[in-house]
């Protein structure tokens, strides 16, 4: 099959209704293959707000139920939309197929009762202002009701994680927006999968009708300057950074707000403790490169720096047997991708440094590991690890900077002792070393209870009690 | 016997050097690279590990020779932490990695600021050329003091073979841009000077302070501390304030620029510069009530650069030469990069750029790895060259440009490959699509100008 010239089909999802369309023929970003898309009809992606959102007076208990079908409907084998879906994925996705099939199973655990409910209960003080207009009077007697109404929002999707394809159609069902999904090109496919599959259950359910997801190209001033307008969106919800934001931040203004999942930058940080025994360090090391290999680094909580606590000589041992696992791990997941030769170039010239930096492995897209006093000025991804000598980890903090969300420490019970700092750098999460992947249900994100940021808060003034 | 380098470098002075085919150079150019990789396996480090990498001795065929060129981005590979913490011995312990040449390490790991080290290293035989990152960062590219007489002669040579003008002292050149203060600029301005300008006239001096490669480096160094979050924002504010005063002279420069080419209007002119400056000055020029019939008509120019981001009419070109009398012959321009020290100059026959001997096109896939087939007419990809005039360092060299280039004979006659004038750089044709949760700081930073 030839990659360039294949053409792969991706129809949209507009509030109920499956479109499809050979009209315009785009390019995935990374593979250089192309997929073919229906036309945008801009008309049927946008409620007027004369029309109440359909899912308001449907009960969140409702919602949830219906959610919860869907995610058992995604796993089952026999779901004919999941199934081509991941088909067509893994031949636009940088990923592999099998990370590609463990990561919509695994997306779709998403979708369960507790832990959506518990979603929903650590965002809102009171999740009851989702379903009804809650009564509230203050210490003046003045006396209103209080609603979490249902907002409309556009969100920018990213590309590199199907699962946040899952959690977005669960949180803008939660809220009882209208949504409109705007999909990467690197997956035109699962939103729309999962959409289908929703549609399957019940074409004419409310949830089915609020939703919708198309693909422009992003930056596409004939799409984006006529929607990205408060008359049809109340939020623009974005992940990502540089120019994909740079696009939305010039559509806001009064009754346009962002609410951005922004880029982040994870790391580690092993104290000294690590090197107690040969026994702890390869338990550490083991810790340290099951954060570096999430996703296969693709993700944003992948560490890409960790900090050690000691001299070269101890570093090098850790960072021996950290080649080594990430290289296992790289080759049990099938991922030989090669480093993009900026990346390779970056790594090669310091392999010539050899009074600076110490290199296990090679740019080959097996795996690599640079050690070096400093963090390196790039961005290491697709299985590259930096350990970064420290002296001591009050050394590592000044490190963290606002694009840092998680730390990964070790020893675990020096984790409060530098919490207060982490924070205050910009840091967003410390988690112990090897945990970076899960998280407490409910837990804030990127600094913020997304849901209660997401839904526009209503007051019905009431007058004074008489 | 003479080495196969030296026989294709001397073409520099023959007339018929764009008029030799590809097929007739292919073996001499492989003979070439051979001479050049066993002279520089031993000297460049960067050079020795990527053969060493590559399994290669030596090569047999060009598709060897792709393995061992270096991408542009090979230049750009030192930590920025060490121009912005003075780390004078750790960036010249790097550029030995790139340099054909040792770089003496102890005389220059003392000085006092960038501008000083670029100085000192000059002084011992090695010259640093930066390119201008606007954004990102500055290529360090090292040559010695005979790559610097060589781009004298061949910036010359390919000037007089694109323009059609015999250099005979009987100009006066009107630089109006603020040129880069570095080695290979300073060379090729000397070298049109010598050839080009009218020695009874003073040159004229552009009235903005040249830019060093102090100057150029502030704006990196400052975004590396924004980004770290070292950065006071006096230190932003004191930035923006030195980028507003030279924005200032570059403004008044205008007009000083318009009335000295006015003054000299009887005379025979070569006007140089970008664009924008150029247009602005026209632009001056045309309120003050001058135009095309006011100058010379054997007037020339050579306009280096593309837009560089600035916004221009559509007509900027037209309205330039019209201002200044430039006849369309008498426009030259050259295809070239940073990283190689010679020209590929556009013909007047058939508005080509015409590849020297010494150049040797490779044409790769766009990532750079594969060399393309050639095929019969033209086609496209990552122009890739290896300049065998280059001593100081490395000739090879990946670009970041998409170039349609031709091996068959060019409509102006010439018989060697040209290249269409449509060149585009793989950055800017690449969507901005690209969104991930996963991300770096720079995000972060917003623009200092």
């Amino acid at each position: 099959m030839n990659a360039v010239t294949e053409v792969v089909s991706a129809p949209f999802f507009a509030r109920g209704e499956l479109l499809e369309g050979h009209d315009v023929v785009h390019r995935s970003r990374d593979l250089g293959v192309h997929f073919a898309a229906p036309r945008i009809d801009l008309d049927r992606v946008v409620q007027p707000r004369t029309e109440v959102p359909p899912l308001l007076d449907v009960p969140l208990a409702q919602i949830i139920d219906f959610l919860v079908e869907t995610g058992q409907r995604m796993t089952d084998p026999n779901n004919p939309f999941m199934q081509s879906c991941i088909e067509r994925m893994s031949r636009t996705h940088v990923l592999p197929r099998r990370v590609l099939e463990s990561q919509v199973r695994g997306a779709a655990a998403y979708l369960d009762e507790r832990l959506l409910n518990t979603v929903v209960e650590r965002n809102f003080p009171d999740p009851k202002a989702l379903d009804e207009w809650v009564p509230h009077q203050d210490y003046t007697g003045r006396r209103s009701f209080v609603r979490a109404f249902a907002p409309r929002l556009v969100h920018v999707l990213p590309g590199n994680s199907p699962g946040v394809a899952v959690k977005s159609i669960a949180q803008g069902a939660m809220v009882k927006a209208i949504n409109l999904f705007k999909m990467s090109s690197s997956d035109p496919f699962t939103t729309v999968a999962i959409l289908q599959t929703m549609a399957d259950i019940d074409p004419r359910h409310p949830i089915v009708k609020s939703m919708s997801a198309v693909y422009w190209r992003g930056g596409d001033t004939s799409v984006e300057r006529a929607l990205y307008r408060p008359q049809y969106f109340d939020k623009i919800v974005a992940w990502g950074g540089g120019e994909a934001i740079n696009n939305v931040v010039q559509y806001l203004g009064p009754g346009l707000q962002l609410v951005s999942f922004d880029p982040k930058t994870s790391i580690s940080v092993v104290g000294k403790e690590a090197f107690a025994s040969d026994e702890t360090l390869h338990t550490v090391v083991d810790l340290a490169s099951a954060d570096v290999m999430v996703l296969n680094q693709e993700a944003c909580v992948a560490s890409r720096f960790i900090y050690v606590e000691g001299g070269h000589d101890t570093a090098d041992r850790f960072c021996a047997r950290l080649h080594e696992r990430i290289v296992e791990r790289a080759a049990t997941s099938g991922d030989a991708r090669p480093l993009d030769l900026e990346l390779r170039e970056q790594i090669e010239s310091m392999m010539l440094m050899s009074d600076e930096y110490r290199i296990w492995g090679r740019a080959d897209g097996r795996g690599c590991v640079i050690r070096s006093d400093e963090p390196v000025e790039f961005h290491p991804i697709n299985k590259t690890a930096n350990v970064v000598c420290v002296a001591s980890l009050d050394e590592a903090v000044k490190y963290v900077n606002v694009a840092t969300q998680t730390v990964g420490f070790y020893p675990f019970n020096r984790m409060a002792t530098y919490r207060d700092r982490l924070a205050s750098g910009g840091a967003q999460r410390i988690v112990r070393l090897g945990e970076a992947g899960p998280s407490t249900i409910g837990n804030p994100h990127d600094a913020m209870y997304p849901l209660h940021r997401f839904v526009h808060w209503m007051a019905h003034e009431d007058g004074r009690v008489p | 016997m003479v080495a196969a380098a030296e026989r294709l470098t001397r073409l520099v002075d023959a007339e018929d050097r764009y008029d030799i085919p590809a097929r007739e150079l292919r073996e001499a150019q492989l003979e070439a690279f051979n001479e050049r990789l066993q002279e520089r396996i031993g000297q460049i480090k960067l050079v020795a590990h990527r053969a060493r990498e590559a399994g290669i001795t030596a090569v047999r065929c060009f598709e060897d020779v792709v393995r061992l060129l270096l991408p542009h981005t090979a230049y750009k590979s030192y930590p920025e932490s060490w121009l912005m913490g003075k780390r004078w011995d750790r960036l010249s312990k790097w550029l030995d990695t790139v340099s054909t040449y040792r770089v003496p390490v102890d005389k220059v790991a003392e000085a006092d600021d960038v501008d000083d080290w670029i100085g000192r290293l000059a002084g011992e035989g090695f010259l640093v050329s930066c390119s201008s990152g606007t954004t990102g960062k500055s290529a360090m590219l090292v040559a010695s003091r005979r790559d610097m007489e060589w781009c004298k002669t061949e910036a010359v040579a390919a000037y007089a073979w694109g323009s059609g003008v015999k250099p005979a002292q009987d100009r006066r050149i009107f630089g109006m841009a603020a040129v880069a203060h570095v080695a290979r600029n300073l060379a090729t301005g000397e070298a049109y000077v010598a050839a080009l300008q009218d020695p009874s006239y003073a040159r004229f001096a552009y009235p903005v302070p040249p830019i060093t490669v102090g100057g150029l480096t502030r704006m990196v160094v400052l975004r590396k501390a924004i980004a770290e979050g070292t950065a006071k924002p006096g230190d932003i504010a004191a930035f923006e304030e030195i980028s507003a005063a030279r924005q200032k002279a570059v403004d008044e420069a205008v007009g000083i620029t318009a009335r000295a080419v006015v003054e000299a209007r009887r005379s025979k002119l070569h006007v140089t510069g970008l664009w924008a400056g150029l247009h602005a000055v026209a632009s001056a020029v045309r309120e003050m009530g001058y135009s095309a019939k006011d100058f010379h008509p054997e007037n020339s120019i050579y306009v280096g650069g593309g837009l560089k981001r600035a916004r221009l009419p559509d007509d900027y070109r037209e309205f330039v030469y019209e201002t200044f009398n430039i006849r369309p012959e008498r426009n030259y321009q050259n295809y070239s990069m940073q990283e190689l020290h010679s020209g590929m100059p556009r013909c007047r026959g058939g508005g080509r750029y015409h590849v020297p001997p010494w150049v040797v096109p490779l044409i790769l896939d766009k990532g750079g790895d594969h060399l393309l087939p050639s095929v019969a007419g033209e086609y496209e990809g990552r122009a890739a060259f290896f300049d065998l005039s280059l001593d100081g360092r490395w000739g090879g060299v990946i670009s970041g440009d998409k170039i349609s280039i031709d091996f068959s004979p060019c409509a102006c006659g010439n018989r060697g490959p040209s290249i269409r004038d449509n060149i585009v750089r793989y950055a800017d044709l690449e969507g901005d699509d690209k969104i991930g949760c996963a991300g770096t700081v720079d995000a972060y930073v917003r623009g200092v100008t």
